[in-house]
């Protein structure tokens, strides 16, 4: 094997075993990083919408689980304010 | 929620219940966990499972703000890159007049009150009575 190539992949090598050592010291362990980068980063992006853009409509589901509604519904001549997030 | 008690008679909210951040089978965190806060749910794959802690979350904060669920297309969170949390402010001509940042350390609802204030005028609160009895003596 061509010693710089070889020399290259060791490097990268020791850069992602670092990367992931430091990424578990953040998460909290190992699985954590596993974890996050498994089921987090799939769907940590910034997104396409830009300010100015129209904001999409979505179907949304009421508290009761069959009342079906828009979210441009929502919009009623007034400013409004959209908080996404779960509970865990 | 003190955002909103500030500011509901100018804006209107809509609190958009997504996919769990930190659920037991995948990235769970072991601040959830039962003895400590007793948040322990799996990633749910109907939407009734979906609309059962939704409910248990306002249940349990006792919830008031206008509340919608994602369905399991899960359109609401793909369309606004929501996951695991999110601010959006949408002006009354039904354009993104703000896009926070992504949680959870983007997440920052001063933000938030900040462009409503800068709308409708800062919301004042009077001082604690302790405190102003401290200070008059």
């Amino acid at each position: 094997m061509n010693p710089i190539f070889k020399w290259t992949l060791i490097s990268l090598a020791v850069l992602l075993i670092a990367a992931y050592v430091a990424l578990s010291f953040m998460a909290g362990g190992p699985k954590d990083a596993f974890q996050m980068l498994r089921f987090a980063l799939p769907y940590m992006h910034r997104g396409n919408l830009k300010v100015g853009d129209n904001a999409p409509d979505a179907t949304l589901v009421a508290l009761d689980g069959d009342t079906r509604f828009q979210l441009r519904q929502h919009l009623a001549g007034r400013p409004l304010v959209l908080v996404f997030g779960s509970f865990t | 929620m003190k955002i909103y008690d500030d500011y509901k008679d100018h804006a209107d909210f809509l609190t958009i219940y997504i996919r769990e951040a930190h659920p037991i089978d995948e990235w769970r965190m072991k601040s959830n966990e039962k003895d400590r806060d007793d948040v322990c749910y799996v990633q749910p794959k109907t939407l009734a499972q979906r609309v059962a802690i939704a409910n248990d979350f306002t249940k349990r904060f006792k919830f008031g703000l206008p509340f919608g669920i994602d369905d399991m297309s899960n359109a609401a969170n793909d369309a606004y890159a929501a996951w695991p949390e999110r601010l959006y402010i949408i002006d009354e001509n039904g354009h993104i007049s703000y896009k926070g940042g992504n949680g959870p350390f983007k997440y920052d609802p001063k933000e938030v009150r900040a462009w409503l204030a800068q709308k409708f005028g800062e919301v004042k609160h009077a001082q604690t009575t302790t405190a102003a009895t401290q200070e008059s003596r």
